[in-house]
């Protein structure tokens, strides 16, 4: 399967301007880090393992790059595939560049995933600027996306599944510092999908018969994110709250609301805990459980109506609070512990995450 | 409704943001690393993926979500 050479040029355009921005940097003194990180995630039928590195570099006096690796190892009793259990590897693989020129900062993106059946190019345009004196920050960015599906590789018996989707995400965002301890931003994506955008393995089953799942192959995406930050001194208490809301043209309606509060305990400790509420609507097609075939049918549990509950604790420690100095010292560890309690046929998840980044100079 | 929510959140931060002015020197706290990014790379990345592929909500972060077959 190849994804089609002029999304391939749409996508890769904006990045190779930026690469090429980047090429032209005067070498300097400079310094990075890198990341190995893994992440974990089980509930009753899916479990995802998920080893990864991200790495982060100056360019030249003005630029920064990052890339990441990663693979996803996916074991799956998937419900609506008749209960079969199957294993799955994705590797992705992504990079930016991001360059500065005054108070305004231009970035480009690029995302490659890839399974044996699927296929996902990502890449888009960001600029930021800063304006009265840097209290206000005005984010704008323009993503594409192309997608393809196809399952020729799994053998002649199997039936032939193929389709392809593109997205185009646009977003704004605003962040304004309020006080010295307090900042607050909004940010808003739209997003529109065109293309196959059901599972082409599901299926559902109605009057005696197994129906294959069809969505619309349209899909326009509203949300709206209001974040407050605030440093409290006396305790060195961090508190992050965030609301969001979505709303979509298959009528999904959500809410999102979440707390973070993040303690200093120490130098180089810090200890924070996590809770977010998730509330959501059905999508309009949308049925547990459907009487006669229809043009829309869908056996996709996240478009129906359900709630879940996150709770979460992280701690993050650098080597120098157990001794370690240099390099070492600088390192920083981080593990993540979280429980999704959600009342859906996904049933209860737990979530860890758990990485040491390590900086250099180069 | 949606439009009422996009208009509420806006007029709320501009009134907030109008007579906000916060001096270089005044920004230690607001440059705090758990003001800024106190996750690890990938891990924003992972949450975003999980909640994508488990909510029929995602965006809110102006990064791009999908990009696997796990719908």
């Amino acid at each position: 399967m190849q994804l089609s050479a002029r999304r391939a040029v749409l996508v890769l355009v904006p990045a190779v301007a930026l690469a090429a921005l980047g090429a032209g940097a005067a070498p300097a003194r400079a310094d990075g880090e890198v990341t190995l990180a893994g992440a974990y995630y089980k509930e009753r039928a899916t479990r995802v393992m998920q080893p990864m590195l991200d790495a982060r570099f100056d360019v030249g006096e003005a630029g920064v790059a990052t890339g990441h690796m990663l693979v996803d190892a996916i074991t799956s009793a998937s419900i609506g595939v008749g209960g079969e259990e199957f294993a799955e590897k994705r590797v992705e693989g992504g990079a930016t560049y991001t360059h500065e020129i005054d108070l305004y900062k231009i970035g480009g993106l690029v995302r490659y995933s890839t399974e044996p059946d699927y296929k996902s190019l990502f890449g888009g345009l960001r600029l930021q600027a800063e304006l009265f004196d840097r209290n206000l920050t005005v984010t704008a960015a323009a993503m594409l996306g192309s997608d393809d599906f196809d399952n020729s590789g799994a053998g002649p018996t199997a039936p032939r599944r193929e389709g392809a989707l593109d997205t185009v995400l646009g977003s704004i965002g605003l962040a304004q510092l309020l006080t010295p301890n307090v900042v607050a931003s909004v940010t808003y994506d739209v997003s529109q999908l065109d293309g196959e955008q059901a599972n082409l393995y599901r299926f559902v089953i109605t009057a005696g018969m197994q129906v294959d799942e069809k969505h619309p192959r349209s899909r326009t995406r509203h949300a709206v994110a209001g974040t407050v930050k605030w440093f409290v001194p006396a305790s060195a208490t961090t508190v992050i709250a965030t609301y969001r809301r979505y709303q979509d043209d298959w009528e999904i309606d959500a809410h999102t609301p979440e707390l973070r509060v993040l303690q200093d305990v120490g130098d180089g400790t810090v200890f924070a805990t996590r809770y977010r509420y998730h509330r959501q609507d059905a999508a309009f097609f949308f049925q547990d459980d459907y009487a006669m075939p229809q043009e829309l049918i869908s056996e996709d549990e996240k478009l129906s109506a359900f709630s879940s509950h996150t709770l979460g604790a992280q701690l993050e420690m650098l080597g120098s609070v157990i001794g370690f100095t240099g390099t070492l010292g600088e390192t920083r560890g981080q593990i993540v512990i979280e429980y999704v309690d959600q009342n859906n046929r996904f049933g209860n998840a737990l979530v860890a995450h758990a990485s040491l980044t390590v900086p250099f100079s180069y | 409704m949606f439009r009422l929510c996009v208009a509420a959140l806006a007029t709320l931060y501009l009134s907030t943001a109008g007579c906000a002015v916060v001096r270089p020197h005044e920004r230690q706290n607001l440059a705090r690393r758990t003001m800024t990014e106190d996750r690890a790379p990938g891990q924003g990345r992972f949450l975003q993926h999980q909640t994508g592929s488990r909510e029929g909500a995602d965006g809110g972060t102006g990064e791009p979500g999908g990009g696997c077959g796990c719908n």
